[in-house]
């Protein structure tokens, strides 16, 4: 099995009057684990299927290592597809499930058997050929859905939510599955999901959708540190969210104008005075307690607290009436942050970020 | 039961159970055990005894026409036709006095006298019943698994409202409606006619009903629903993903249907044969109307001749066991071969 790219060269898809994906292109490197994250409705199922062949765009083209894909149904792609309530065949013994796309392509029985339980050995379920798909548990159907993918060699596996069915405790041992079943069979994967967490863990990179449209394309540690929209700042962890308006810009950093009065951010989209901002900063960011040389410093009172064992969540409101999420680490002398406590809260100017103003997470 | 005592109370309970039980008994089991009863037995009378009985009958048919006649009679003729009565009233007297009684004589034997000729249009009848199933199966496959998996929600309904309404219709009248298109002068023959392959006063009009065909062709319009509903509650519960899942794996529509789409409909099925066969093999009124003795008879119109003009309920009554336990042998048959349950049946 060999993983191929996949290309989209300006592919959009319209359902009459409704536009589900706006034009877009977009580059999933062979081999590689990719992500497209974004809420329900957002388009992302819409891509996959487009990818898988169940529907044509309504412009562009797709290229599967090279090859365009119009009018290629989607039996003859070298795509599998892997559903989001599995769609295992309840009727069938497991190993024939497995063995049913190279039953399509006319392999005799023994062969069919020989590779099914080969698969079944890679996704941990040697010996379980002979059950009812409804005799295993969630995590084992599952396995036996990839299996059952990649018995047809696909060069690309497409994943439509197919965790999301699962409890929290399986659903975080079946990322770390996922991910070891990829880079052992080496091929690329189209994951998708609405589930931050999920997409953060596993891919190598993520596409942020959001109304039809990609956000940003970006390795999960860029996409976290270096949000490129609004949307994508809220929607990918955890923001506190500062509107403003910028005073002075100069040396990639900005001074805006805020409720909590002028606060320093970076500023990677380069916004000129004048301009109508967002600054984001993270909850892990902000720091607790009198600090000197710090670019930006407000006070509060505690609101809100949660002990998480290492981790303290206080929600800090500041005299402006904003409320601020702060993650801090578990260092001892709690009792100083009590709820009531007046607190003093800062951040670098590096720290923040000032972003164009747009739609959030929370308005999707 | 303890559930229903529960939720309805003792007296509703006792209702619901006694009504089922009069229907049980009333309507099925006590029919089937009279005629069970029939077909066990026959009247037997030595011929001497047979002629007398014959005569005695006679003489009653006698006696009423000429009490017709007296009723008319006028003068002295009333007293003619009074003495001939009083005098054949006589007669029957001392007969019947001497007259044996036929006697009932339980056996087998209703069950084992079926003629060749008999036993052969039972075996084309089931033949026949098992065509009009197949047939009416390979027509509502595709509109059962078009209106359950492809239609959209609109158009599916539209399509069985379709199938529906013509049954609001009676089912005389839609056989009739077939009569009229097969017809020697029908529908189809004035169309071959108007493009001059026929020629109604050289009757060489295609003779559609003596064909076996017609028949086959309105029973599976008369029976098409049976088959149609079955099936497409089945179909309908079939997850689309798994036709997608088949297809993205490489399996063509046949495979698709073959492994997927028919093992899942497989109880629906099932239930339409059974129900498209018990209503073919058993029915009268279609072979009677369509084919008018103009092709082969049915083995439902035999039954009908030997209760109704042979008068023989008993042979009748064993033709009708026959063929009831043709059809049950009929029904394990299919729910062998489709490897279903009475329980999935009767979901």
């Amino acid at each position: 099995m060999r993983g191929q790219n996949v290309e989209l060269v300006d592919v959009a898809m319209r359902f009459g009057a409704f536009t589900a994906v706006h034009p877009t292109d977009l580059v999933v490197e062979a081999g590689e684990f990719f992500s497209i994250l974004g809420p329900s409705g957002c388009g992302k199922t819409t891509i996959l299927r487009m990818v898988s062949g169940f529907l044509e765009p309504s412009q562009g083209e797709i290229r599967i290592g090279g090859t365009p894909m119009r009018g290629i149904p989607p039996n003859r792609r070298p795509t599998a597809l892997i559903f989001q309530n599995l769609a295992l065949f309840p009727l069938m013994p497991v190993w024939e499930n497995v063995a049913f796309g190279l039953e399509a392509r006319g392999v005799d029985k023994p062969t069919r058997r020989a590779r099914a339980e080969e698969l079944l050995r890679l996704v941990a379920l040697e010996g379980q050929g002979h059950k009812r798909p409804s005799e295993l548990s969630g995590g084992q159907r599952q396995r036996v859905a990839i299996a059952r993918a990649l018995a047809v060699e696909p060069a690309v596996l497409l994943l439509d939510e197919p965790l999301s069915a699962l409890d929290l405790k399986l659903r975080q041992h079946m990322r770390t599955e996922l991910r070891a079943i990829q880079r052992r069979v080496g091929i690329t994967f189209i994951y998708i999901t609405h589930d931050q967490g999920e997409a953060l863990t596993m891919s190598d990179r993520i596409a942020v959708m959001s109304q039809g449209r990609v956000e940003q394309v970006d390795t999960p540690d860029r996409l976290y540190a270096a949000p490129a929209t609004a949307f994508v700042a809220t929607f990918v962890g955890e923001n506190n969210l500062v509107r403003g308006r910028i005073t002075r810009a100069e040396n990639g950093l900005a001074l805006a104008d805020t409720p909590l009065g002028p606060l320093r951010a970076a500023n990677p989209h380069g916004l000129a005075a004048g301009a109508e901002a967002m600054l984001f900063v993270r909850p892990e960011r902000l720091q607790l307690g009198p600090a000197n040389g710090i670019d930006n410093r407000l006070a509060g009172t505690i609101a809100r607290r949660a002990l998480e064992g290492p981790y303290l969540h206080l929600a800090v409101a500041t005299a402006a009436g904003t409320e601020l999420l702060v993650h801090a680490t578990n260092r001892g002398g709690l009792d100083a942050w009590q709820v009531g406590a007046p607190v003093e809260v800062g951040f670098a100017a590096e720290e923040a970020m000032a972003l164009p103003t747009g739609p959030l997470a929370a308005d999707a | 039961m303890r559930s229903l005592v529960a939720t309805y109370g003792r007296g509703l309970t006792a209702l619901f159970c006694g009504l089922a039980l009069i229907w049980l008994l009333g309507l099925i089991v006590l029919p089937q055990l009279f005629m069970l009863e029939r077909s066990l037995w026959w009247q037997e009378q030595p011929a001497e005894a047979f002629a007398l009985t014959k005569r005695i009958d006679d003489l009653y048919n006698e006696v009423s026409l000429l009490e017709f006649d007296r009723r008319a009679a006028e003068g002295e003729e009333v007293a003619q036709l009074e003495a001939r009565i009083a005098a054949k009233r006589a007669e029957i007297a001392e007969l019947e006095a001497v007259e044996v009684a036929p006697v009932r004589v339980y056996g087998l034997a209703n069950y084992v006298k079926m003629s060749g000729l008999h036993f052969w249009i039972f075996v084309k009848t089931i033949f026949y019943a098992m065509l009009v199933t197949l047939l009416a199966l390979v027509v509502c496959y595709p509109i059962a698994f078009a209106a359950a998996q492809l239609a959209s929600p609109a158009n599916a309904a539209l399509l069985l409202l379709g199938l529906v309404v013509p049954y609001a219709i009676n089912e005389l009248l839609r056989v009739y409606a077939w009569l009229m298109i097969l017809d020697y002068q029908g529908v189809i023959n004035s169309f071959l006619a108007w493009l001059g392959l026929v020629d109604f006063e050289k009757r060489t009009w295609v003779p559609f009903l003596e064909y076996p065909g017609a028949v086959f062709v309105a029973m599976v319009y008369a029976y098409v629903l049976f088959m149609v509903f079955p099936m497409y509650n089945t179909m309908e519960t079939l997850d689309r993903n798994q036709l997608e899942a088949a297809r993205d794996l490489g399996a063509s529509t046949w495979r698709t249907h073959w492994r997927v789409v028919i093992p899942h409909a497989r109880p629906g099925i099932a239930v339409g044969c059974i129900m498209t066969f018990m209503l073919s093999a058993g029915s009268f009124a279609v072979p009677q109307i369509i084919s008018r003795g103009t092709g082969g008879d049915w083995f439902s119109q035999l039954i009908y001749r030997q209760f109704f003009e042979s008068f023989n309920w008993n042979v009748g009554a064993a033709y009708a066991f026959t063929l009831l336990l043709a059809c049950i042998v009929f029904i394990f048959l299919v729910m062998r071969l489709a490897g279903v349950g009475i329980r999935d049946i009767a979901k």
